[in-house]
């Protein structure tokens, strides 16, 4: 159940690999804020779709104890937020595979041979979007409502197939 | 491992002329005032000096006398060594520099040596690339590389003498901590409690830098070198064997941390060193427990006390059976001789990572004293003072609220009420003088897998600034406490905006120094606190304050550098619990105060 879970978003990453998808954020009203493309997002009220949610608990567990919480930086590595913003998917899905050496003692490593977080890539990217472009605020964001009912349906559907092989 | 230790006992008998003469040396320099000759100032970690000629009546006008900055970025933890040569010693983060630079000449560089390390060492550092600093003796400088090469350098001249490998990083072993010389030995632990790795304290031959011995802090009996029959727990002789594997789930205890990366201090007349273990591997305590109760996870989180000889452990203490908070027990245990309840007691004090300040009787290891020194600790309501053990509240057990549950609130966090910043103790006062913690957490266990290499750590964390009662600074994340061992009281308290991660001093001119994460020196009032002189450095504070006299002036020096896990913890600041609530926005971030880079301070008073 876990790996299907960890797996789901693998079809998005394949797909803007191939760099077809062109990424926005909009303000639909008040209240909601998404974006599009690779790492999209659903920010309404301060909640957002399960998904993103995946990306904070990913993050929190594979990056913060370099990146600092809620992705805002440390003294030991950068703010991520503000990397997204800059760089742009391709780079940053490009440097958690193949890790980075910044300057001498200074060092980003590869998760290549993680496959929780590399089947997450675009699940953090949504994390980091929905913290910038999305205006969500610091700590651990709850799942829209209607959209938890959703992710538990799609989680037991998984669960059954993965029974059944 | 048996026929290691057999050897090497045999010889330090054949070679005892030189053991005297090394054991000598260091002792010696330690017990002469005007050196600061080990990194804790004497082998009982007390960070206290002798000197008075900066004193409460002239602190206000002491100033930098010159300032080197190390061109490392990164935490820099430890401090400098004076051992009478008219040069100061120190060391930097990864990569782990090291400077003999000369006191007269305005710092200028005498030599310098740089290891050649490789770089994947440093992301398997779990909170940033710190090192403790240098031990000397003999003419030999030692120091941990971050890699886990232990090297002596000559003193004078800088050149290698030899180095050995006391482990593997690409594993997830790596060293932080500062060597310890005892007798003809150097003795040093490991990091990795985050990597899955297996702790373990080993002593080494000055001389050669061969292997004397090495003591577990897992697995069985024979390799963490207890005697079952010998051994004492609580002043009575452990009397079950192999504890150290009984008390894991089938085969944990293989990748059960406990690594000793604090300080260790030592005893010379009992002639026995100290040190405690971390935490006991994963974070996830249900992956610890054994048919879905508590286990103890021994030997992790305890206080070990060893002979320096062979490594045999003549007692042992765990703080805290089965962690739920990643409470590493590594905290310095402060040897001080203390009346307790009408009788002179050999004490062993320590203001734990738990937020409990204890004192054990340092000759069987029998539990004395627990109270709290962090107030807000609720981790633990007390300690039962038969069994030695926590009384844990239920609302704050990660295990009991089980996997995949946030845990709220719970106090201190895993940064712990103190961290390795170490602590003072003035003879004067009787009082101990620390740098802690005021921080709060949401601990959230999960499944977590064991690979090689890999971060096995299996919960999440976020911080809080710990609650504030009567008037207290709103928000802030630290103090320096005057605390009395005996007692078990704080007997005064300054507040702070950060954590105070700086090693404290003590000095018999009635002041306590310690700095700030701004990047503050501060000297205070050693009687209550009050601030009577401070220097705002280039960088946030993690080092240790020490001091030393040259030519009949004395200095006081000190290594700025922001890092560390403060860093990684502070520097965007913390979330605040109130957010979306309407509460204003007291609590700071770090980085909107200091930025990185290693500078070394040192402070003198006018001619």
């Amino acid at each position: 159940m876990t790996v299907c879970v960890r797996f789901r978003a693998i079809p998005v990453f394949a797909l803007a690999l191939l760099g077809f998808v062109t990424t926005h954020a909009a303000a639909d009203d008040e209240n909601r804020m998404t974006g599009e493309g690779p790492g999209a997002f659903i920010v309404e009220d301060g909640k957002v779709d399960p998904n993103t949610y995946e990306g904070y608990l990913v993050y929190t567990r594979a990056c913060m104890a370099c990146h600092g919480p809620d992705g805002m930086g440390s003294s030991f590595a950068p703010n991520l937020i503000r990397v997204v913003e800059r760089r742009g998917w391709e780079n940053f899905a490009g440097t958690i595979a193949a890790g980075r050496e910044v300057q001498p003692g200074q060092v980003m490593p590869s998760f290549a041979d993680d496959p929780y977080v590399m089947g997450n890539i675009p699940n953090l990217y949504s994390y980091m979007r929905a913290r910038g472009e999305g205006g969500l605020g610091r700590g651990r964001p709850r799942i829209i409502e209607s959209m938890q009912e959703q992710d538990e349906e799609k989680d037991e559907a998984a669960e059954e197939a993965s029974a059944e092989d | 491992m048996l026929r290691v230790t057999g050897f090497a006992v045999a010889a330090t008998g054949l070679l005892a002329a030189s053991v005297a003469h090394a054991n000598q040396n260091q002792l010696e320099l330690q017990q002469n005032p005007e050196y600061w000759a080990t990194q804790l100032g004497n082998y009982q970690g007390n960070r206290f000096s002798e000197l008075d000629q900066i004193n409460r009546d002239n602190v206000n006008e002491l100033r930098s006398v010159w300032q080197f900055s190390t061109g490392v970025l990164r935490g820099h933890e430890g401090g400098p060594l004076y051992v009478g040569d008219g040069r100061l010693y120190i060391h930097t983060p990864f990569p782990n520099k090291v400077f003999a630079l000369d006191l007269e000449d305005e710092g200028r560089v005498v030599w310098s040596y740089e290891p050649d390390q490789d770089s994947r060492v440093i992301p398997v550092m779990c909170c940033d690339t710190v090192n403790r600093g240098l031990a000397y003796a003999d003419g030999r400088l030692f120091l941990g590389q971050a890699d886990n090469t232990l090297i002596a350098l000559d003193a004078e001249s800088g050149d290698l003498l030899w180095d050995v490998s006391n482990g593997d990083h690409t594993v997830g072993e790596t060293n932080t901590m500062s060597p310890l010389v005892v007798h003809d030995k150097v003795i040093v632990g490991i990091s990795g409690g985050e990597y899955g790795i297996r702790g373990h304290m080993t002593a080494y031959d000055v001389e050669s830098g061969e292997m004397v011995w090495r003591g577990y802090s897992t697995g069985p009996d024979d390799e963490v070198l207890i005697d079952p029959d010998t051994t004492l727990m609580l002043g009575e002789p452990i009397g079950e064997a192999d504890l150290g594997v009984s008390t894991w789930p089938e085969g944990e205890w293989e990748r059960g941390g406990g690594a000793p990366w604090g300080w260790v201090t030592y005893d010379p007349d009992l002639d026995l060193i100290y040190y405690g273990t971390g935490n006991p591997g994963t974070w996830n305590p249900d992956q610890r427990a054994i048919d879905g109760e508590p286990a103890d996870n021994k030997w992790a989180i305890t206080v070990f006390a060893r002979d320096p000889n062979n490594g045999e452990v003549k007692w042992v203490y765990q703080k805290v059976p089965f962690d739920e908070w990643d409470y590493d027990g590594v905290n310095e245990n402060q040897l001080i001789d203390i009346e307790f309840e009408g009788e002179e007691r050999k004490g062993l004090a320590i203001i734990d990572r738990t937020g409990f300040g204890m004192l054990l009787d340092r000759e069987t290891g029998e539990l004395l004293v627990a109270e709290k020194f962090a107030p807000e600790t609720n981790w633990a309501d007390s300690y039962d003072m038969e069994t030695g053990r926590p009384n844990v509240s239920d609302e704050y057990s990660t295990f009991r609220q089980g996997v995949n549950v946030n845990t709220t609130d719970i106090c201190p966090t895993a940064m712990g009420a103190k961290n390795m910043q170490p602590s003072a103790y003035s003879p004067r006062t009787g009082l101990i003088y620390a740098g802690i913690n005021r921080i709060c957490m949401n601990y959230e266990p999960y499944e977590t897998e064991y690979v090689a290499g890999q971060p096995y750590v299996g919960a999440t964390l976020t911080m809080m600034p710990a609650p504030t009662q009567n008037g207290e600074m709103e928000g802030r994340m630290g103090s320096f406490i005057a605390w009395d061992p005996v007692a078990g009281e704080t007997v005064w308290e300054v507040d702070e905006r950060f954590a105070v991660w700086s090693g404290a001093l003590a000095t018999a001119g009635d002041l306590a120094f310690y700095g700030t994460l701004e990047g503050h020196v501060k000297a205070v009032d050693i009687e209550n606190g009050e601030e009577l002189w401070r220097f705002k450095t280039p960088s946030g504070i993690i080092g240790n304050v020490n001091t030393f006299m040259h030519e009949g002036k004395q200095y006081v020096g000190v290594l700025s550098g922001v890092g560390g896990w403060a860093g990684i913890g502070l520097a965007a600041g913390l979330e605040d619990p109130e957010e979306g609530l309407g509460a204003v926005g007291v609590f700071s971030a770090l980085g909107d105060y200091t930025k990185l880079g290693g500078v070394l301070t040192v402070f003198a008073l006018p001619d």
